[in-house]
């Protein structure tokens, strides 16, 4: 696995990022673990625990968007650390079972805070046989 | 100048019109001098500008203060006014973090004097005042405290015993939004909140031991207390992960009204309801909750960093003469009246990184303030200068009583952090005078001065187009960031 399936694009007051995957799955999933790699160094996250995350949505930006916007809230709601996630398409929406654990502050560290996940822009295309996305957070 | 294939028209050393094109309803107007255009039309600022002219009901122009930059629907740095009966409420038109503002605390003590404490006063800021992602308050909210602070504002936090009467009437509003309503912020907004009540945060965030530098006007600076050489504090936060919660559940709420009331504008996040709708009017009295939130927010972080400078320093509050000279948001939207085509009229006004400016005479500026026009604090780069300003009658004729509210990014943060790498940014802001405490380094690499620009000349910007007068400038002399 790429271990960094993800880049920054210029953007002047917030981040904006550029994800890709081999499929929807994949890139949903690239979605997910980027937004934890702008707080942490996951690699210290332990994936001791499972929750799992489920969006419906129109289209797939709203699905990309509900979906991390979902992720986001596991820390900033539950202070839950993503370590990895593991994502299925359905017809209606997307279901993704992420690991982790909860924060904690001798363990962790938080470098960042996110805001939210924008709706500003995103999109989601397949280009050259792969699935790329791109969304804005606030920073 | 032009702007993709828009050509902007001058209309003077300092406005600029974005004709109207499309479906905009009104023209833009942005302030700005030739040079800061030249910087404005590089990114999608104006664009979202245009964007912005396309909302429901917007009045007279879709308008950017000179420390606009590319936010996500609106502008950071924009303000747009809107018709109560036909207009529209945005919660992108105020921002995630909800009644963001600056609070500028004055002293009886000359900087000179309170330099060899500085090391000392640093440590003790940054323990006494949490910061960074993760941190908690040093207050204990139940859920019954916490409706409260939403309905109350400062006035909870004074009457908890976090600061004194004084503080709660020399803030914007008075310390508390009318309408607010508990009831219409959800669950997980106020989990979030009861965790933060009393944190600074990341990001921007600060508090700042600031030396006033210079005087421009000294009617109003004696007015708010402020003399050449003296030690002033200056406090950036916000409302939170509350505000935040609160922001993107209407975002959610206002997609749905969208697409029922088939609205369509060109960016998502722009989303908005009608003032006078159901969804609307919950979205106005969750916001009025969460700005009061934000400024009992901004109520005990003063009283932290008070109640610091009296332990530390040894003295007693009437030789610190610590007293608040003003609160101001600059993530609002408030009904407030303007004239509009020769007519007095009740609108929503919008401000998404803009700070309310009402010049000398108006009703609602606290009673000592009145003749010499409400303040304005623009907090500027970390090492460089922050300003107080004063409302001018321009304000009311061509910004719906706005200005600008800070310096504006020019660089992106990654760039930022591109640009440091390997400096040590501690030492760096030392060698120009300044002691910087922070949560995170990486933070802090973002917010180097060079990533703003030069907070001076959006300042001359403003005071040159009559929406706001000069009245300090400030140097930071120490800097406790999230």
């Amino acid at each position: 696995m790429n271990p960094r399936p993800y880049r920054f694009l210029p953007h002047t007051a917030d981040i904006r990022l550029e994800v890709r995957g081999r499929d929807l799955a994949g890139l949903f999933e690239a979605g997910v673990s980027s937004l934890f790699s702008l707080m942490t160094d996951r690699r210290r996250v332990r994936a001791a625990e499972t929750r799992i995350i489920e969006v419906a949505g129109n289209d797939l930006e709203e699905r990309l968007f509900l979906l991390l916007r979902e992720a986001l809230l596991l820390f900033s709601a539950d202070r839950f650390l993503i370590r990895r996630a593991s994502g299925r398409m359905k017809v209606s929406g997307v279901t993704m079972e992420v690991r982790g654990e909860a924060f904690d502050a001798s363990r962790h560290a938080v470098f960042r805070e996110i805001k939210a996940v924008t709706a500003h822009g995103i999109s989601v295309e397949r280009k050259a046989g792969e699935f790329v996305a791109r969304f804005v957070v606030d920073v | 100048m032009k702007y993709s294939d828009v050509s902007l028209n001058k209309l003077s050393d300092t406005m600029w019109e974005v004709p109207r094109t499309g479906g905009m309803r009104v023209p833009g107007l942005i302030f700005a001098s030739e040079a800061m255009m030249a910087e404005i039309v590089r990114d999608e600022a104006v664009r979202q500008v245009m964007n912005v002219a396309h909302l429901p009901g917007i009045l007279r122009y879709s308008i950017g203060m000179p420390d606009i930059h590319w936010g996500y629907g609106f502008p950071i740095g924009g303000v747009a006014a809107m018709d109560v009966e036909e207009g529209v409420i945005s919660p992108g038109g105020v921002g995630y973090d909800i009644n963001c503002g600056v609070r500028l605390l004055r002293s009886d003590l000359a900087a000179e004097s309170l330099r060899p404490r500085l090391p000392d006063l640093v440590a003790a800021l940054h323990r006494g005042i949490p910061s960074g992602v993760g941190s908690t308050g040093f207050v204990r909210l139940s859920e019954s405290d916490e409706e409260k602070v939403l309905r109350e504002g400062s006035r909870w936090a004074a009457s908890a015993g976090f600061g004194a009467d004084d503080d709660v009437a020399l803030t914007e509003s008075g310390g508390k939004f009318p309408g607010a309503d508990p009831g219409a912020v959800s669950a997980t907004a106020k989990k979030r909140g009861r965790e933060q009540l009393g944190t600074l945060g990341s990001g921007n965030h600060f508090v700042e031991v600031d030396e006033v530098m210079e005087i421009f006007e000294d009617e109003a600076a004696a007015a708010y207390g402020l003399f050449k050489g003296q030690a002033v504090v200056l406090i950036h936060s916000g409302s939170r992960g509350l505000g935040y919660q609160v922001c993107d559940d209407y975002l959610l709420t206002m997609a749905e009204y969208m697409r029922k009331n088939r609205i369509e504008l060109p960016d998502r996040q722009l989303a908005c309801a009608h003032v006078r709708s159901p969804e609307g009017e919950r979205y106005l009295s969750a916001l009025a909750a969460a700005a009061n939130f934000a400024f009992a927010n901004r109520q005990l972080l003063a009283h932290q960093a008070r109640d610091t400078f009296l332990k530390t320093l040894g003295m007693g509050p009437r030789d610190l003469g610590m007293r608040q000279v003003y609160d101001v948001g600059h993530n609002n939207a408030k009904f407030e009246e303007h004239e509009v085509d020769g007519r007095r009229k009740k609108v929503l006004v919008h401000r998404k990184g803009a700070t309310r400016a009402f010049p000398p005479g108006h009703a609602e500026i606290p009673g000592e303030y009145r003749e010499v026009g409400q303040p304005v604090f623009i907090p500027g780069e970390m090492g460089n200068a922050s300003y107080v300003l004063a409302g001018a009658p321009g304000a009311m004729r061509l910004s719906f009583g706005s200005t600008c509210h800070g310096a504006g990014r020019r660089m992106s943060r990654t760039q930022a952090k591109a640009s440091v790498r390997g400096k040590s940014i501690v030492r760096e802001m030392e060698r120009r005078g300044v002691l910087v405490a922070c949560a995170s380094m990486r933070t802090l690499a973002e917010e180097i001065p060079e990533a703003y620009k030069d907070v001076s000349a959006v300042v001359d910007v403003v005071h040159e187009a009559g929406i706001a007068r000069k009245v300090a400038r400030l140097k930071p002399m120490a800097v406790v960031k999230g």
